[in-house]
């Protein structure tokens, strides 16, 4: 250990930059981020939206409510909390530390309702039924104000109401005129139904020589449609009456969801489409826009990026096409009243249970959703617009009343920015809404997944439907029975704990004072107690109490807000019933990762100590580069490597080089890496083995302590250099190799925080088809987005005894293959 | 099928060929160059057999591989098939390779094992058959491909292999030339080492200092970046004044004025840009803003301007500065027909403007580096007196039940994290510590297993003497401790110094579960939702995860010893 020596002028120059940083960081942070005056008001906090150029309105309408409520002002958080991130929103409200007023999704309000997360805002609304302000049903479109209710309390109030309907490009029709008219297609009007938007997309598709999507006629869910959407047109149910039963796997959806199949496979693919899409990405390149795609359903927030960024597009708008039975009314549609259906969504305002304002964030949700309130940001929005040159797109709004009075007022000049208006308000008295249930959010999630399963053919449009429905019914089953479970008063086995651990503390004093110790030993030994205490209590506050609580909740069904309910081995029958597809998916996925992972990065290490391992000038220099990706932070590394593997050519590092070399040479397309399902761990692992650079210390460590008379030896023996490899350096290295197998499982079975940054964006499938879940991931998604304390306790027990398993075996098994020079 | 499986065998003469004619060349220089009559000999016969056999293979493989008239295709081959297919193969050859080593074994002993391993790799070899073929859908799919070369690359690749070849073998004639090569080898080996590890490094530090138009291009990565000349302009259709909104300078522009106020649109800092807020007139300073310069084409003209004003549907209206007969003139274009004029040169505005996104409450991510900097140093104070003062009480002293306590630390340094997590919520939510940054650093202060066992092992290493000599010159427990006991363990504390450091700056689970106000967040945290929030700005995306990095890497430089050896005593603990 002579080698160590404190570099004192290094630690003190490290430690006086930090000093310096930390001083101007606090002085920094010292100055008043607010001016006094705003201290006197009363703060409401607002979550889920951001302001910004594209929301004057937003603005204007909080800087009208501040000036007409002088004791209130409204800080709005941009950062902290996504509309979707549910885990975020859950978590404050748990720790006691909510928003005042929340903008969220409307279908997951019933969620949230039922676990008693939001206020409920009856008695507020009834209290101020005469208020002019106050939002009444009768104002609403029923959809949406049934959306925001739950077990017949309201306790949101509808905002936006996007509905979707179908956009065509005329520009692209009158190009293609002469192939429609040959295909029987009529190219001056868009498709109706299902069969005729499959027949146009078949026309105006069109693939280059190497087999490449250049054009594409339809991506069913390119826009926003989903499978909801075609459900609703099928008049798939998704959920029974009394909100029991998951109805997902019915005929209807599953010929929906084929219908999607169906349309993918036109474009070439679920793959191919995908990373098609992504060559535009959003905003002003929306591959509608830019004329790639000829037909798309989406919402009426495309109106304001077109009027901005292509405002002479020629395009065309029509209701959602129908399935064929439905528009001919024939079958099952025979006596169906609506022809078009579509489906509606939007946000809403709600109060989260634990705001400390509730009084003041009701005094603003009913300014903001008033009809006065909304002309006061419609008209904002529309002079800013004005301002800029630009026509204003009133969005649709869930108050009919405003809806159909802003339409009036706020009227495009262009027709065909009229008609889509037009078009949206009339499509939503025909909205139909996602289940209202507390599961929304899971099935939600379950869809999403079943549509992804289908559509990149791992499963039949039933199959992967019926896994969701099961899903889906777990949810249902463990809220309709916890009735059946017996509360449990957590108080108890607290008491109970802490009764227990004083009585060990009791018992270990009492056996130190009968211990026969001397003077000298008793003062030592009351000296190593005092010393090892910060042990003792850590052990037993952070790791024994937390795991005995762990065992505890896992036979419980708890999700702090409700109380507690004693169910016995029901989450472990879960783990190994409903469950076990999703299970089984992150332990092969972390299998997968150890599996090529560990065995890569080891060599690649192996390699690149090899290399540092000969005698060359600027050793230092080379050392760095190799060992510098190992202490980039990770999540900055792995900020970069979401870049590094971007799949558009033109934008990602290794692709870039993947269509010069690999796809010149031999034909193949560029990977789409983490937008691609078998893609996606490579990915990981790539990035892994770039990591694994530094490896080559613990090898290089390893290289040096082999004994060169061994090597003498055996060249004196005449084996070769590869003899000597596996014959030498391998056994005497298998120390290092057996440790960091076992740690590569342990670790990529515990992989998060790089996952949770890389996956791609939106809620549902942990990456494509779920193939970057690990079961630490899926413990996390359990246990803090939803709560579900028991289950995910269940799992964390899982996770440790898979743990404790495999280095017990693995502990047996060295014996037989790795070398100890001690054992000899 | 069959025409696949022959260009596979077809592309792996023309490799073999390849590899038997360079052994020929290599051997021609050696006679060329050798003066020794026995090598001349053994050479010859070289020579003869690797470009005969060479030759050979190289025209059967032309044949095989041949697919179209033209330029040169150096054949590649790739299957694809399933894993199981690709293991079977595997388990064939290495089947294959102990069937060889069975024929040729020295004794009955490896005689024996040979072919016991041969009997297992057999056997695996059938396992993952019978898997490949129970599934119908499995296929192999032979990719035919290859590098296309055109004449004069052939001839220039043939050269300079033919030409390095000849020096390396003339060279390795001289002591000093070998020495030469070796390290010429060795520095180029490393070299492209370095530029596949350190190319995604270059990537975010060279995409941080990138405009929006350089990041995606058609001829692949941009790796020089280039900044548009701009000049600053003030505006007078649309000015911008400074401003103070909520006692801090903003940058706005007018929307309307009524009186003596004006109403204000604010456009910087980006954060808050949008608000629009009231000021008295007086109180406004006119700026100027950086206009940006292009280049463009006036009735045959080549002329230089500036943009005035960008008009919505993408047209810009430019004022002349070059030709000097045109100047000050305004036209407008088309976006086609302008050109930026640009110079090689970093955007470092990237970086302000990173900042400048960040919620104002946090004064440009001061707060966040606050907020890093203090979990980082009170995880590192916490750690290192808990697990020293820890490890000291089990390693020298005496006392009841410290084998067994002992024992049960080693033990639940198996313990995944995840077991603890939720009840450690439940526990930092019943103190009210949510949103707050303790559940961050409170718990390091009562010393981890890993650490404990780490120095253990340290303070066991010190010989006894040392302690014996100060508990007769007075020393109690503590003051050993301190002054006689630290001082010996100093570089172990460094090493666990800086893994506290990496792991607290990294720490990314904990802020995600216990912090939501950005008055709270660390940087690793901020990071993430920064991505979020910009995740379509790369260039402002990488300077920002530039700057979370760049404290580490100072870190780095001045301790890269302590590094390293941490990493050493990491990989070896479980030897």
């Amino acid at each position: 250990m002579s080698r160590f020596f404190i570099n004192s002028k290094s630690i003190a120059v490290a430690a006086s930059v930090l000093t310096v940083g930390l001083f101007g960081a606090g002085l920094a942070g010292a100055q008043p981020a607010q001016p006094a005056k705003k201290n006197t008001r009363t703060e409401i906090v607002f979550w889920g939206v951001s302001l910004g150029s594209d929301s004057k309105g937003q603005d204007a309408v909080i800087r009208e409510f501040e000036r007409r409520n002088p004791d209130l002002s409204v800080r709005v958080l941009s950062m902290g909390a996504g509309k979707m991130d549910p885990q975020k929103l859950m978590t404050s409200i748990v720790g006691n530390v909510a928003p005042d007023v929340i903008n969220q999704d409307r279908f997951t309000i019933s969620d949230w309702a039922s676990r008693g997360a939001f206020r409920s805002l009856n008695d507020l609304v009834e209290r101020d039924k005469n208020d002019p302000e106050a939002p009444k049903k009768e104002q609403y479109y029923d959809s949406c104000w049934e959306e925001a209710m739950y077990d017949g309390n309201l306790y949101a109030v509808p905002t936006g109401a996007d509905n979707r309907i179908l956009y065509w490009n005329r520009a692209r029709f009158k190009e293609k005129a002469a192939e429609l008219e040959k295909a029987g297609l009529d190219p001056n009007r868009p498709p109706r139904t299902w069969s005729e938007i499959l027949a146009y997309s078949k026309v105006l598709t069109e693939f280059d020589k190497s087999g490449r999507l250049v054009k594409a006629g339809f991506m069913p869910n390119f826009g926003n449609s989903w499978l909801y959407m075609y459900g609703f047109m099928n008049n798939a149910s998704f959920l029974s009456e009394d909100g029991r039963k998951c109805t997902m796997a019915t005929p209807e959806a599953a010929e929906a969801l084929q219908f999607m199949v169906d349309g993918y496979k036109i474009v070439g693919g679920y793959e191919k489409a995908k990373s098609f899409e992504s060559g535009f990405r959003g905003g002003e390149n929306d591959a509608f826009i830019v004329g790639q795609v000829a037909m798309k359903i989406d919402g009426d927030w495309i109106l304001n990026t077109m009027s901005r960024y292509a405002p002479a597009l020629d395009f065309g708008v029509a209701p959602p096409p129908v399935p064929d039975d439905r528009f001919y009314k024939r079958g099952r549609f025979t006596n169906e009243k609506d022809t078009f259906v579509t489906w509606v969504g939007g946000s809403s305002l709600a109060i989260p249970r634990g705001a400390r304002y509730p009084e003041a964030a009701w005094r603003f949700i009913k300014f903001a959703t008033s009809t006065e309130g909304r002309m006061v940001e419609s008209r904002a929005q529309n002079e800013w617009e004005k301002l800029k040159g630009r026509a204003f797109m009133a969005r649709q709004m869930a108050s009919k009343e405003f809806n159909e009075l802003q339409a009036k007022e706020f009227r495009p000049a262009a027709k065909n920015f009229a008609d889509a208006i037009d078009m949206h308000v009339e499509m939503a008295n025909y909205g139909r809404i996602r289940p209202v249930t507390f599961v929304g959010q899971v099935m939600w999630q379950e869809h999403v997944r079943a549509m992804e399963a289908a559509c990149y053919g791992k499963n039949s449009p039933m199959g992967a439907l019926k896994e969701a429905q099961s899903n889906v019914q777990r949810e249902l089953d463990a809220y309709f029975e916890k009735e059946r479970y017996p509360v449990i008063d957590l108080r108890l086995p607290a008491v109970l704990g802490v009764l227990a651990l004083v009585g060990v503390v009791i018992l270990m004093i009492v056996s130190f004072y009968r211990a026969k110790l001397g003077r000298l030993e008793r003062g030592e030994a009351k000296w190593a107690y005092l010393f090892i205490s910060p042990w003792i209590l850590g052990f037993l506050i952070f790791t024994i109490g937390p795991m005995v609580a762990s065992l505890f909740f896992s036979f419980t069904q708890y999700d702090v807000l409700n109380e507690a309910r004693f169910v016995g081995f029901k989450n472990y029958a879960e783990m190994f019933g409903s469950d076990k597809t999703r299970l089984l998916k992150a332990l092969s996925n972390a299998a997968y990762l150890a599996g090529v992972g560990v065995p890569l990065g080891l060599s690649t290490g192996l390699a690149v100590a090899m290399l540092l391992n000969m005698a060359a000038r600027g050793m230092r220099f080379y050392r760095t580069v190799f060992y510098m990706p190992a202490i980039v932070p990770g999540i900055a590394s792995a900020v970069l490597w979401s870049w590094v593997l971007t799949p558009d050519p033109g934008k990602g590092l290794i692709n870039s080089y993947w269509v010069k070399s690999i796809s010149a040479w031999m034909g193949l397309e560029v990977p789409g890496w983490l937008t691609s399902a078998d893609w996606a761990k490579p990915a990981l692992i790539v990035m892994g083995v770039w990591g694994a650079g530094s490896g080559m210390i613990l090898w290089l460590a390893g290289l040096k302590g082999v004994s060169t008379t061994l090597y003498e030896a055996a060249g004196i023996d005449g084996a070769t250099p590869g003899r000597q490899f596996w014959s030498i350096t391998f056994p005497q290295l298998s120390p290092i190799i057996f440790f960091n197998t076992v740690m590569g499982f342990i670790g990529s079975m515990q992989e998060f925080d790089r996952i949770y940054v890389m996956k791609p964006n939106g809620d549902g499938p942990i990456g494509p088809d779920d193939s970057m879940l690990t079961p630490v991931y899926h413990l996390f998604n359990n246990g803090f987005a939803y709560f579900k304390m028991g289950y995910a306790s269940a799992l964390a027990w899982l996770i440790f005894t898979i743990i404790l398993v495999i280095t017990a075996v693995q502990f047996q098994l060295r014996s037989r293959w790795v070398y100890y020079e001690s054992d000899k | 099928m069959n025409s696949g499986l022959f260009f596979a065998l077809g592309t792996l003469a023309v490799w073999a060929g390849s590899v038997f004619a360079f052994q020929a060349i290599v051997a021609l220089f050696r006679i060329v160059f050798s003066t020794e009559s026995r090598d001349l000999r053994s050479n010859g016969r070289t020579v003869l057999v690797s470009s005969l056999a060479g030759a050979a293979l190289l025209v059967v493989g032309g044949v095989g591989t041949r697919s179209e008239a033209g330029a040169f295709r150096f054949p590649l081959v790739w299957f694809v098939m399933p894993w199981t297919a690709w293991l079977g193969f595997a388990c064939l050859a290495m089947a294959i390779a102990r069937l060889i080593q069975t024929l040729t074994a020295i004794n009955a002993e490896e005689q024996r094992s040979k072919s016991v391993s041969l009997g297992a790799f057999l056997i695996a070899a059938f396992v993952f058959a019978v898997l490949y073929f129970s599934d119908k859908s499995n296929k192999i799919e032979i990719l035919k491909g290859g590098i296309l070369l055109h004449a004069p690359v052939v001839a220039g690749i043939i050269l300079a292999l033919i030409a390095t070849t000849a020096a390396m073998v003339y060279a390795a004639r001289f002591a000093a030339g070998r020495g030469l090569a070796k390290m010429l080898v060795s520095q180029i080996t490393l070299m492209v080492g370095c530029v596949v590890f350190g190319l995604p490094f270059a990537f975010l530090v060279i995409t941080s200092f990138k405009e929006d138009r350089d990041m995606s291009s058609k001829e692949g990565i941009v790796w020089i970046p280039k900044v548009q000349d701009t000049i600053p302009f003030k505006d007078p259709k649309n000015p911008k004044f400074e401003a103070i909104y909520e006692g801090k300078k903003v940058v706005a522009g007018i929307i309307s004025k009524k009186g003596d106020t004006a109403l204000l649109d604010i456009q910087k800092p980006l954060a808050i840009r949008g608000i629009t807020f009231e000021a008295k007139i007086s109180d406004l300073k006119e700026v100027p803003t950086d206009a940006q310069i292009f280049s463009s084409n006036l009735k045959g003209t080549p002329v230089k301007g500036f943009v005035v004003e960008n008009l919505d549907d993408g047209r810009k209206t430019l004022q002349i500065m070059e030709p000097q007969s045109l100047k000050g003139e305004q036209h407008t274009f088309m976006p086609a027909e302008v050109e930026p004029v640009r110079h090689v040169g970093l955007r470092v505005q990237n970086y302000s403007e990173a900042l400048d996104f960040l919620p104002p409450e946090t004064n440009g991510g001061l707060v966040y580096l606050k907020n890093t900097l203090i979990l980082v140093i009170l995880n590192v104070i916490g750690t290192l007196s808990s697990s020293a003062i820890v490890a000291y009480a089990f390693s020298r002293m005496q006392f009841p039940g410290r084998d067994n306590l002992f024992r049960v630390l080693l033990a639940t340094m198996m313990l995944p994290g995840a077991v603890t997590l939720l009840p450690q919520f439940l526990i930092f939510r019943t103190l009210g510590w949510i949103d707050s940054l303790y559940p961050l650093w409170v718990p390091a202060f009562f010393g981890s297993a890993f650490n404990i066992f780490l120095l253990q092992q340290f303070f066991k290493q010190i010989p006894m003497e040392l302690e014996d000599a100060a508990k007769i010159d007075g020393c109690n427990y503590v003051r050993t401790f301190w002054s006689i006991m630290i001082p010996q363990i100093k570089p172990a504390l460094a090493v666990i110094a800086i893994w506290t450091f990496m792991g607290s700056w990294n720490n990314f689970m904990g802020p995600l579960i216990y912090v939501n106000s950005p008055e709270n967040m660390p940087l690793s945290y901020a990071l993430q939702l920064f991505q979020g929030d910009r995740y379509g700005e790369p260039g402002l995306l990488m300077a920002f995860a530039t700057l979370t990095i760049l404290p580490v890497l100072a870190l780095f430089f001045f301790a890269q010893k302590y590094f390293i050896e941490g990493l050493t005593l990491s990989g070896l603990g479980g030897r």
